[in-house]
């Protein structure tokens, strides 16, 4: 069991810089998610715990030792690849078993501990398969037998679930939640799914371009995001970002008003506000902050999301899922005044109010 | 209810012409490749009369084991048949075995600036020189170490031949395997050597029969160098054996359809051999698997 912290770490290839000053603590058991979109660094910010990139600078520690320039095999982490790596030539009993085989394990006790952690992932029936021979989901177990198989101080995943169908990842996040809960062992995690990020973490830094953009539990970094980046990243459907001006603690765009913010002034402004937090109304109703046609209505089954047309933009809304309107149709639309979040267009950092 | 459908008459013609011709085309290449194997083989089991027989015998009528008595046994084409095995041999698994390893740094390593394609281009810019070039310095060298008429002389003239297409062939046969393998082995727990030899190597097992079926052949029917680094018997191989039955008086074509012909039978032993892993290397960089 371990922490890990990295310290004013950097890495450079060449002119471009993948991580930049990149400071964090993952607590021991701790379970963190490295939320970005691709090329933000959040890969190679795992390989270098994994000893597979070196930092330019600054210090990387597990516990108390300071692991820059120590050789992988003495780091003690193990790896999911987003590949998963199975060795082809070797059957899932000898891929599971490599990492015991060059610590020199004797066979008995070796074999004993295969059998275990196969049970565990259910691969039992399947030791002597070549990974060809699998599907999707059951190569994806043995690369996680294979990295649970000798208890490491630290869990690295890089992307594990994004081989696999929409079906079969749901299920597999359960079980990785549930494994990582039952070992106990600390975990960083990398993907660019924000749905991945907040079922499983306990923390999640959400990184964009070298840097994290915000730390925090999924929670956290859903209901109060931090900065105009991390609002748009996290949701599904993403969060409204209307830029516009606000001048005494109103924003105004187009024809959209929303009051109450304070006696806020800011000249670039953007306002965000997540679809949840937005609701149909009637055209003449009391206190309707827009009025505009529908662009489009998507039924998702638990409720329908409304696109209606706001100047050169859209605005999503999540209404019931009976609602009834056709597209063209003028409807009024309310905003949760206060759910909805400001941002600095110039600073890029949220404005509070 | 069931339609049934037919092909029109014309597509089925057209499809049996392109089907014709396919055959037709694979007949004449198979017979350019194959008749002066088939002549040598048959001139080899003639008498020297009937090898110059008009109309030409195609089946020898008397077949004789003369020449193979001649050459194997009277001669001693047995012996350069034994130095071609052991020149061949041996510079197969000197090229392979460095080829494997510089071709697999060259894949797998990290360069400043753009040394990586410098070093390869160098390495395969020696191949551009004519081998003939090279001779006089050569000689020269080997005459210097007192290595003429060696086999260890042929095996190091050989390899500096065959070791820049050993290392291309494998360096591109690295490159096409996902670095990840290796990757997980280090992470694994295993030394950069051992992820080598315990991942790489297994799996680059048609790149390396591939090359090694190149280095044979090369190695096997090399003539110049040869020629010019052995002089006697106990060091020179098949190829000058048998243009040695040239001679100022006589051709001796029964002898040299003899051994030629069993000059043949080791190389498409070991093809036969490594086939299966040949395809898959010759396909190299075409296929992605």
């Amino acid at each position: 069991m371990a922490s890990v912290r990295f310290k004013n770490v950097s890495k450079k290839f060449g002119e471009f810089v993948a991580v930049a000053n990149f400071n964090l603590e993952v607590m021991d058991k701790e379970f963190l998610v490295l939320l970005g979109p691709s090329g933000c660094g959040k890969t190679t910010t795992m390989r270098m715990v994994a000893g597979l990139e070196e930092a330019t600078s600054g210090d990387i520690y597990i516990d108390a030792d300071r692991i820059n320039g120590v050789l992988p095999k003495y780091r003690d982490v193990a790896m999911v690849f987003q590949s998963y790596a199975l060795y082809p030539h070797l059957t899932v009993e000898d891929n599971i078993g490599y990492p015991l085989k060059i610590r020199k394990v004797p066979p008995a006790e070796r074999k004993r501990q295969i059998a275990e952690v196969a049970r565990r992932v259910e691969l039992d029936s399947m030791l002597s398969r070549l990974p060809k021979e699998l599907s999707g989901g059951q190569r994806q177990r043995v690369a996680l037998a294979r990295a649970i198989v000798r208890t490491p101080r630290v869990f690295l995943m890089d992307e594990p679930l994004s081989n696999l169908d929409a079906k079969l990842r749901t299920q597999m996040r359960a079980e990785l939640k549930h494994l990582q809960h039952d070992l106990q062992i600390t975990t960083i995690y990398v993907t660019h799914d924000q749905i991945e990020a907040m079922t499983l973490a306990h923390r999640v830094a959400v990184m964009n371009k070298g840097v994290i953009e915000q730390l925090g539990t999924p929670k956290e970094i859903y209901n109060n995001p931090r900065t105009l980046f991390v609002a748009g990243f996290i949701g599904s459907p993403p969060m409204n970002l209307i830029p516009g001006e606000v001048t005494n603690g109103v924003f105004a765009s187009d024809s959209f008003r929303v009051g109450g913010l304070g006696q806020a002034n800011v000249s670039r402004a953007v306002l965000g506000v997540r679809p949840e937090d937005v609701h149909v109304a009637r055209v003449d109703g009391a206190g309707v902050n827009l009025v505009a046609p529908i662009y489009s209505v998507e039924l998702t089954g638990e409720s329908t999301f409304v696109s209606v047309r706001l100047g050169g933009q859209l605005m999503t809304v999540r209404a019931d899922k009976n609602f009834a309107g056709q597209i063209d149709q003028q409807i009024g639309v309310k905003v949760t005044t206060d759910r909805v979040f400001l941002f600095d267009g110039e600073t890029q950092y949220r404005v509070d109010f | 209810m069931a339609t049934v459908t037919t092909m029109p008459t014309h597509k089925r013609s057209r499809e049996l012409f392109v089907r014709l011709s396919a055959y037709l085309t694979i007949l004449v290449a198979l017979v350019v490749t194959l008749f002066p194997v088939y002549w040598i083989a048959a001139n080899s089991f003639k008498f020297d009369i009937d090898i110059f027989a008009v109309p030409p015998e195609w089946l020898p009528r008397h077949p004789t084991l003369k020449h193979y008595d001649e050459a194997f046994i009277q001669r001693p084409f047995l012996r350069y048949a034994l130095n071609s095995f052991l020149v061949a041999m041996g510079t197969t698994v000197v090229s392979v075995g460095f080829g494997t390893m510089a071709g697999y740094a060259l894949a797998r390593f990290s360069y400043p600036w753009q040394w990586r394609k410098q070093i390869s281009f160098w390495i395969l810019s020696t191949r551009m020189m004519p081998p003939i070039v090279s001779i006089i310095p050569l000689y020269l060298f080997f005459n210097y170490f007192d290595m003429l008429n060696t086999k260890s002389a042929l095996i190091i003239a050989y390899t500096a031949f065959n070791l820049p297409f050993a290392t291309w062939m494998m360096k591109s046969y690295f490159q096409d395997l996902p670095v990840e393998l290796e990757e997980a082995a280090i992470v694994d727990g295993d030394t950069r050597w051992g992820a080598f030899l315990h991942v790489a190597l297994p799996l680059a097992r048609p790149g390396l029969a591939a090359t090694a079926i190149f280095c044979l052949i090369i190695s096997w029917n090399e003539f110049l160098l040869s020629l010019i680094i052995t002089l006697t018997e106990q060091s020179q191989t098949l190829p000058i054996g048998i243009a040695g039955r040239v001679t100022q008086y006589k051709t001796y074509w029964g002898e040299i359809s003899a051994a030629g012909f069993m000059a043949c039978v080791p190389i498409v032993i070991f093809a036969f051999i490594v086939q299966k892993h040949l395809v898959r290397g010759l396909s190299l960089g075409a296929v992605k698997g």
